[in-house]
């Protein structure tokens, strides 16, 4: 299987680069929760994508987990 | 001498370098004397304490390891041989002739002198000279040692060098140079196999068990970089005014960690007076910098020169060679007084920009700062005194400069600093400012500009007094990612790793490099280096982690002491290898395969997604390579269920996604690098901007 967002062979739908970047952008989450007093979590991405720090996987990663939400909310 | 000298015939000095032979024969002759050509090559003869001398000199290392075959498809390979370096190394072709030279002289010669650079290279270099073209004399040649090439301490170490060398330091790094041609062709040849058989064309891939670890602390630090993911925190300031002063405190508390408590420190400080609650004023003494050991001179040559580690090390073995400053591959950062102090700072004291701080440490008690670390050969590199016989090009005065005033400050006091915090209460809200100033340069004076140091003033307030809190900022930070090694950190990560050399570790990174699996300043790995670390982590885990190559360097210093031959560490080696081998072997294929895929690809690390796609809007455009033609596009993930977009590449050059999409039809832009300017490109080859072009050329 092929990783969703690289050509890298993957156990799941992501490599193990994009799988740790993912745990990576889900356990940020409530930091940032925290820190802001409250966030959602499409707030949430979105911020994380336009962040200069982030890195490019987590980038794409956070992209795709907007792009999954929008489906969800578009079916 | 020793009692060898008494023998029939000259004596025959073997030289690492020529540069290094005509230094030591005007060291001995007393001064310049001219050169005869013996077999093509320059040679000096002379007399010295009623001997005749005749001195020649090899061109760094004249033999190489090497395997019968040569044969790029043969591996594994395990009788690995010495051979003359002309024979197995592109560029090495004057090793013929100098070898022929050795040859005709060493018949007529009574007695040997091995005066090759006294490390492990150059130990390894007159080994092989003496045992190849000198028929086996290695144990009878004596060892001249120095560490300048100055008249005086050649002289001397000519009239005290009786014994000859005890060939730890050879039998190490023969052993070394064995260990790293096996692991090298190994699992180079291993790889280049793979891809070959899986690509159908050769394309040479390598890895060494050095390189191997080196590669994966870029890859590793790249990983973190891509995946980080930052998390915010708020920084507070106050604005204070002392009469006509203004000055910026921080608040106490480095990281403020919600915005509701930051935004509560700018409510209950603003408009309200602080009081200064603590004034503490220190001294404090700081000692000069110890003296360089190759790797702080390298480090430091970045820091002030942007200068790669290995142009560093090219630099200083001009110096060195020029008899302007000691043996430049050291680890030491000690100076003992053998080296005469006071001779060298009167050298000093002669040449312009020095003289005035040669001649006050002259006046007093010299007693240089040291660091911690010795090295047994050579001490730390110094000056000589001696001033340049020719006008140093500008990045050898730069380094010159910097040896010698890291020398001067050396023996300098110590610096007297007074720093100051002070502690501004508002409302219970500490704010504090930190300063410090010099108030005796000392050792700064002598260093100069190299000193990274800043004076920081702080106002003279006291405690108690009133000060007006003209504002209070707060701002949003956010935790930055790892930074990207560069190649003077990588090398301090090397040396704290205990991996490589002192003399090899700049080569390292050079190689790294060239080919193709490291670039930039801020050192990012590539995707062919990140392949490869990925592939060896899988079939060859243990050369891309530093536990084998230390052990190794464990191993090669008990060869070095004596305590061990070096044949078990080979044996050992060949096992080791032979093991991989077979994991590596097993999956050839698919090795091929994604060395294949990430070489031709030539897309930096973490960009082979370029952006969303803008036909399908839910997919990314990533990089991808046709199974059948080989050929690299942009497809899109939803390909083929959702979506079918796609756009030819250029298939030469890296290829890097800029930051932006195109504004005129939002496909990612990308630059092609490979040429000397990147180029800018849309992918999308239905861009307006493009079918308005291929309209024009088209109707003309």
């Amino acid at each position: 299987m092929k990783c969703r967002l690289c050509s890298r062979d993957a156990a799941g739908d992501l490599c193990p680069y994009h799988m740790r970047a993912k745990e990576n952008v889900e356990a940020a989450y409530e930091a940032w929760v925290r820190a802001y007093g409250g966030m959602d979590w499409k707030t949430y991405l979105d911020r994380v994508i336009t962040n200069g720090e982030t890195g490019q996987r987590a980038k794409e990663v956070a992209e795709l987990l907007v792009g999954r939400l929008n489906d969800k909310n578009n079916p | 001498m020793g009692e060898s000298s008494q023998s029939a015939g000259y004596t025959l000095v073997i030289c690492e370098k020529p540069d290094a032979a005509r230094r030591i024969s005007e060291a001995l002759a007393g001064g310049t004397l001219p050169g005869s050509l013996v077999e093509g090559v320059v040679v000096y003869r002379f007399r010295h304490g009623q001997q005749d001398f005749v001195v020649c000199s090899a061109q760094g290392h004249v033999y190489a390891v090497s395997d019968p075959f040569r044969e790029r498809a043969v591996y594994p390979i395990f009788d690995a041989e010495w051979y003359q370096s002309n024979l197995v190394e592109k560029g090495s072709a004057s090793a013929a002739k100098r070898i022929a030279a050795v040859k005709k002289l060493s018949g007529g010669a009574g007695r040997l002198v091995n005066a090759c650079d006294f490390d492990v290279e150059g130990e390894t270099i007159g080994f092989n000279v003496l045992r190849y073209a000198c028929d086996g004399r290695e144990r009878e040649a004596i060892r001249a040692k120095f560490s300048t090439l100055t008249s005086e301490e050649l002289v001397e170490s000519f009239r005290s060098a009786k014994a000859p060398s005890d060939q730890g330091l050879a039998r190490a790094g023969r052993a070394r140079h064995l260990v790293d041609f096996m692991w090298g062709v190994n699992l180079s040849r291993a790889l280049s196999q793979s891809a070959l058989a899986s690509e159908g064309r050769y394309r040479t891939v390598s890895i060494g068990r050095v390189q191997g670890p080196t590669l994966k602390f870029v890859a590793q630090r790249e990983s973190e970089i891509q995946e980080f993911v930052p998390t915010p925190f708020w920084k507070a300031h106050a604005v204070f005014e002392r009469g006509q002063t203004r000055f910026v405190a921080a608040y106490a508390k480095e990281r403020i960690g919600t915005r509701a408590a930051a935004e509560k420190v700018k409510r209950n400080c603003e408009g309200r007076d602080g009081i200064v609650a603590d004034v503490r004023r220190s001294v404090s003494w700081v000692p000069p910098s110890p003296p360089f050991s190759i790797g702080d001179l390298q480090r430091e040559a970045y820091r002030a020169f942007g200068f790669s580690p290995s142009r560093t090390l090219q630099i200083a073995e001009r110096l060195y060679l020029g008899s302007l400053a000691s043996y430049p591959r050291t680890g030491s950062q000690k100076l003992p007084p053998s080296i005469n102090f006071r001779g060298i700072l009167r050298g000093l004291q002669g040449l312009a920009g020095y003289s005035r701080e040669a001649g006050e440490l002259l006046r007093g008690e010299l007693r240089p700062v040291e660091g911690a670390k010795a090295d047994p050969a050579h001490p730390a590199i110094h000056p000589t005194g001696e001033h340049p016989r020719r006008s140093l090009d500008s990045s050898e005065a730069k380094v010159y400069d910097m040896v010698v005033r890291r020398f001067l400050s050396a023996f300098a006091p110590a610096a007297k600093i007074e720093r100051a915090a002070v502690t501004i209460a508002v409302e219970g809200n500490e704010f504090v400012l930190e300063g410090a100033s010099t108030v005796y340069p000392g050792w700064q004076a002598y260093y100069g500009r190299y000193r990274s140091w800043r004076d920081v003033e702080v106002p003279p307030v006291k405690e108690g007094e009133r000060l007006r809190t003209a504002e209070v900022r707060i701002e949003e930070k956010f935790n930055q990612r790892p930074i990207r090694y560069n190649q003077s950190s990588l090398l301090e990560k090397m040396e704290r790793e205990g991996i490589g050399t002192k003399a090899t570790r700049a080569g390292i990174i050079s190689t790294l490099l060239a080919r193709g699996y490291i670039s930039g300043e801020s050192l990012a790995v590539t995707g062919l280096g990140e392949s490869i670390v990925e592939i060896m982590e899988m079939f060859a885990p243990s050369i891309v982690t530093t536990g084998l190559t230390q052990k190794i360097e464990e191993r090669l210093e008990a060869v070095e002491g004596g305590q061990e031959d070096g044949r078990a560490l080979l044996r050992e080696t060949v096992r080791s290898i032979t093991e991989q081998m077979i994991a590596l072997s097993a999956d050839e294929d698919r090795i091929g395969r994604r060395i294949g895929e990430a070489s031709s690809a030539g897309v930096a690390a973490g960009t082979t997604v370029l952006g969303p796609c803008p036909v399908c809007k839910t997919g990314k455009l990533r990089i991808v390579r046709s199974k059948k033609t080989g050929k690299r596009f942009v497809g899109c993930t939803n390909y083929p269920e959702a979506c079918r977009a796609s756009a030819p590449l250029p298939q030469r050059g890296a290829i890097k996604a800029a930051p932006k999409p195109c504004q005129r039809c939002s496909w990612p832009v990308v630059y092609v690098l490979g040429g000397r300017h990147p180029w800018r490109l849309c992918v999308n080859p239905d861009c307006p901007s493009k079918v308005k072009k291929r309209d024009e050329v088209q109707a003309v």
